[in-house]
């Protein structure tokens, strides 16, 4: 098992094969149809580099696992804020090549936002460091944002340094029942009308709401962060939206382990993120729902970060459809997901269905880039999509 | 590829902008010879500046015709030497300065690149939001040069820089082609161009019109002025707020030399001449808990040994504490005839040593360094106030500057944080770089501008990019002379 980045340089330089990086290996392929490749582990390639707590910065080898980060800086009171679906089980390395984001983002930010420098063993085995440890830099071209959300098609990230934050004083979590007779648009701009400075806040639909045992209603779930009066202040705004139901915090781990316990148990399972503009999230969330229903496919796990317009949607087999049906439906409605004036990006997905996605990185300054990096197309290749026009 | 326009294109950019707005004459070009870091002086052997989003359009395709190099510029505010053209065409954004919309609900601007930074706050203000990054050079710097740089500001310790706020961009790449970089409409797949792009200094293309986004005005505000017999005081102080997981908008730190030059300026802000140093410290957000979180921060600069600690009590006191600092740069004009002003960043908890070392070092040295800077992120600003014209001075302040940088790399720290690379910092680059890092960047750039007619000279020193082998520009200055004056 190589344990270094230099390890990993050696064997891209000695050999010619295409690789699949894995980590741990708990969201792999994605269902995605990357072309046949040899597995690379980069599991041995963990541990803590650096912390220092008084800079609230960490650095770590990619294949450290979130909850080793999490037990360090717990005992100092610090955070990493990264809550992705399947946190729990991932590497650091792997959040960070797919910048997935979970419901802290509306208060704490992307992972672009953290990431503060990354060392990158590229395709032709030449390892890169870019960014650096301090929390503020400009120096050189910003290899580090282009990394991010790369899915690894620009090489293996073997080291990362991260911002932390500090654990919030008062960490509070409320669920607010949403009337089902009063249209989602109202109860957003009810809620809009308040001033909150939450570290979350989510809309759960009611599939998703009863399968965690909050509720069997759609909801507002919004977690409060800070010292104990600012914390007070807010329960007391969101009070006037409804009845608050404290939860505990830990539900936000139920999340990450459900969604993604959900996705991983079948392995063709569909799972999307539906973005438009925030003022269109009434329209996003009903689009997608209305597009899922007419094919079968409801109902479906559903939430919403508010603040960022995007809807995460795991789409759990159906048990009225066979399996061949349920494949032939998701396909389907990956024409027709995404609401006019939206994105869509998919998550996962059975293998065919990935036919109608367009590649992501066909164009000419995506294909320089993967030739910049990766010449013969050996790191994860195909996993974002094909970089040739067909 | 050739530097020199030809008389055809000239000819050709005064049809597209209108003769008025090409200017040849050497007189004319002057105002274009440098930035704000007057070391460095280069005179562009044109200035186009184009008046709308296809006049831009046509000149850069024009340009790329002809193979001629060019140097997009904003206002010119730059410390680094960037938007610095050595007989070569600058293009000047700051005519396009409109607006294209604001979008309050969804907290989004769109911009075209020559919107001056406070006049987009001022804009959005009415609807209760703020455009966050806030250089001190905001009253005249352009989002385009913003994004250029990815500039900072104190509130960013906060909010982010100006990569956190940019939503999309169209960019107008050197061959003349546009792209759509990013999508106001959410989440778009693939590699991040948008954050690749922003501090890419005007190597990659030139930003047409952005997005960014809003944010709402904070609820209220405490700005707090602190005051150490030391400056070690005050950077310890400045860990123990960090610490308590407190995270003001700005935390920022002024030493004597820099507070005696304000408070002997038009700009004088009533701080304490007698102190070693100052803290400026803000916090905002929800009115409830923010005056927890400011009894806490008295709490940690007494405990490092303040000797007092103000609260502003009104809108213009607070607007007067944060003026001597935005203009303590400005202020800096009294001490010397001319200023080098720095910027390297360092690991927060490393401050006090750094401070201690570059005290040293201007004392060995014989300089006056004044350190005005943002604490809080460890973005230190060691500026060093001297006459050029003094040969011996400018060449201790040669040396005092290097061995500064150096200290702040050797703690782990970056060579700049907020100012770019331009051409002030290239003799620093592979100090931080390794050699595969450096050309790697160079053959991202080369994905954009193969022929690295954008910005040619800057970012990346001159061994890193073969086409620039023994070319005019250079990672060390040919005169240091030439180098330092004003």
């Amino acid at each position: 098992m190589h344990e270094s980045s230099q390890s990993l340089a050696e064997h891209l330089r000695s050999t010619i094969d295409p690789i699949r990086i894995v980590a741990n290996g708990s969201w792999l392929n994605a269902g995605r149809p990357t072309a046949e490749a040899s597995p690379l582990s980069v599991q041995g390639v963990r541990g803590i580099v650096e912390y220092v707590p008084g800079d609230l910065t960490i650095t770590v080898r990619a294949g450290t696992p979130h909850s080793e980060i999490d037990a360090a800086t717990f005992h100092e009171g610090q955070w990493l804020g990264l809550d992705p679906a399947g946190a729990h089980l991932g590497t650091v390395g792997a959040t960070i090549a797919t910048a997935a984001a979970g419901p802290l983002v509306h208060g704490i930010g992307a992972v672009r936002d953290i990431v503060l420098g990354l060392e990158v063993v590229s395709g032709n085995g030449v390892i890169t460091r870019s960014g650096g440890k301090v929390v503020k830099n400009v120096a050189g071209f910003d290899l580090v944002r282009l990394q991010t959300g790369a899915w690894g098609t620009l090489g293996i990230i073997t080291e990362v340094s991260l911002r932390l934050r500090a654990r919030p004083e008062t960490d509070e979590t409320v669920a607010i029942e949403l009337d089902g007779r009063t249209p989602l648009l109202a109860h957003l701009i009810r809620l809009k009308g308040l001033t909150l400075s939450p570290l979350s806040i989510e809309l759960i639909g009611a599939p998703l709401a009863t399968t965690l045992g909050i509720s069997s209603q759609q909801l507002f779930l919004i977690r409060l962060g800070g010292n104990e009066t600012r914390v007070k202040a807010q329960r007391a705004q969101l009070a006037t939206l409804g009845a608050l139901n404290d939860c505990n915090t830990t539900i936000w781990e139920s999340l990450q382990r459900l969604d993604h316990d959900n996705a991983v148990s079948h392995s063709d399972c569909a799972v999307a993120r539906v973005s438009h503009l925030p003022s269109q999230l009434p329209l996003a969330w009903s689009h997608v729902h209305s597009e899922l229903s007419s094919v079968s496919l409801a109902p479906v796990l559903s939430r919403a970060t508010i603040s960022r317009g995007t809807v995460r949607l795991v789409v759990p087999h159906s048990p009225s459809l066979s399996r061949d049906e349920y494949r032939a439906a998701v396909s389907s409605v990956t024409r027709t997901l995404a609401p006019p004036g939206g994105h869509v990006v998919w998550e996962r997905l059975p293998k065919d269905a990935w036919t109608n996605v367009p590649s992501a990185v066909a164009d000419r300054l995506s294909r320089g880039l993967q030739r910049t990096f990766d010449p013969d197309s050996r790191c994860n290749s195909g996993i974002l999509g094909a970089t040739f026009v067909g | 590829m050739s530097n020199l326009p030809s008389d055809a294109l000239i000819a050709s950019l005064e049809t597209i902008v209108g003769v008025r707005w090409v200017r040849k004459r050497a007189a004319e070009l002057q105002v274009f010879d440098a930035d704000g870091l007057p070391g460095y002086r280069m005179l562009p052997s044109l200035a186009v500046l184009p008046g709308t989003r296809d006049e831009l359009i046509a000149v850069v395709c024009a340009l790329a015709a002809a193979e001629v190099a060019f140097v997009p510029r904003g206002a010119g505010t730059g410390l680094s030497g960037g938007a610095l053209a050595e007989n070569i065409v600058v293009l000047a954004l700051n005519r396009l300065t409109r607006i294209l919309s604001i979008d309050a609900e969804n907290c989004l601007a769109h911009v075209e690149p020559g919107v001056v930074n406070v006049n987009l706050g001022r804009a959005v203000a009415p609807f209760g939001l703020q455009y966050a990054p806030d250089p001190s050079s905001q009253t005249a710097c352009t989002i385009g040069g913003n994004v250029a740089e990815n500039a900072g500001g104190p509130h960013c310790l906060k909010y982010g820089v100006t990569m956190n706020h940019v939503v999309a961009l169209t960019v107008l790449l050197p061959n003349g082609e546009l792209v759509a970089f990013g999508s106001p409409h959410g989440e778009v797949e693939g590699y991040d161009f948008t954050g690749l792009f922003v501090g890419s200094e005007g190597c990659f293309g030139v930003a047409v019109d952005v997005w960014v986004r809003l944010i709402p005005l904070p609820q209220a505000i405490r700005t707090l002025l602190a005051d150490f017999d030391s400056v070690d005081a005050a950077a310890r102080a400045v860990s123990e707020i960090i610490a308590t997981g407190i995270l003001p908008a700005a935390l920022e730190m002024m030493d004597n030399a820099t507070i005696r030059a304000v408070e002997a300026s038009i700009y004088a802000a009533g701080y304490p001449t007698d102190a070693a140093a100052v803290l400026l410290c803000e916090v905002d957000g929800l009115l409830e808990g923010l005056d927890t979180d400011v009894a806490m921060i008295e709490r940690c600069c007494g405990l490092h040994g303040a000797r007092s600690v103000r609260v502003a009590s009104t809108n213009e006191e607070r607007a007067r504490l944060w003026q001597g600092r935005k203009k303590a740069f400005g202020a800096m004009g009294r001490i010397a005839p001319h200023l080098v002003v720095q910027d390297a960043v360092v690991p927060r908890t490393k401050l006090p040593a750094v401070l201690a070392t570059i005290h040293e070092i201007s004392e060995r040295f014989k300089v006056k360094v004044c350190n005005v800077f943002h604490a809080g992120d460890g973005n230190l600003h060691p500026n060093i106030a001297y006459d050029a014209n003094n040969a011996d001075e400018s060449e201790r302040v040669h040396h005092a500057m290097r061995e500064i940088m150096q200290a702040c790399i050797d703690v782990g720290g970056t060579i700049t944080g907020e100012h770019g690379v331009g051409l002030d910092k290239l003799p620093y680059m592979n100090k931080l770089f390794s050699e595969d890092t450096l050309t790697t960047m160079c053959s991202v750039r080369d994905v954009f501008d193969p022929e690295r007619r954008a910005n040619p000279g800057k970012v990346i020193p001159v061994h890193s990019c073969r086409e620039w082998h023994g070319a005019a520009l250079r990672a060390e200055p040919k005169s240091r002379k030439a180098e330092w004056p004003a």
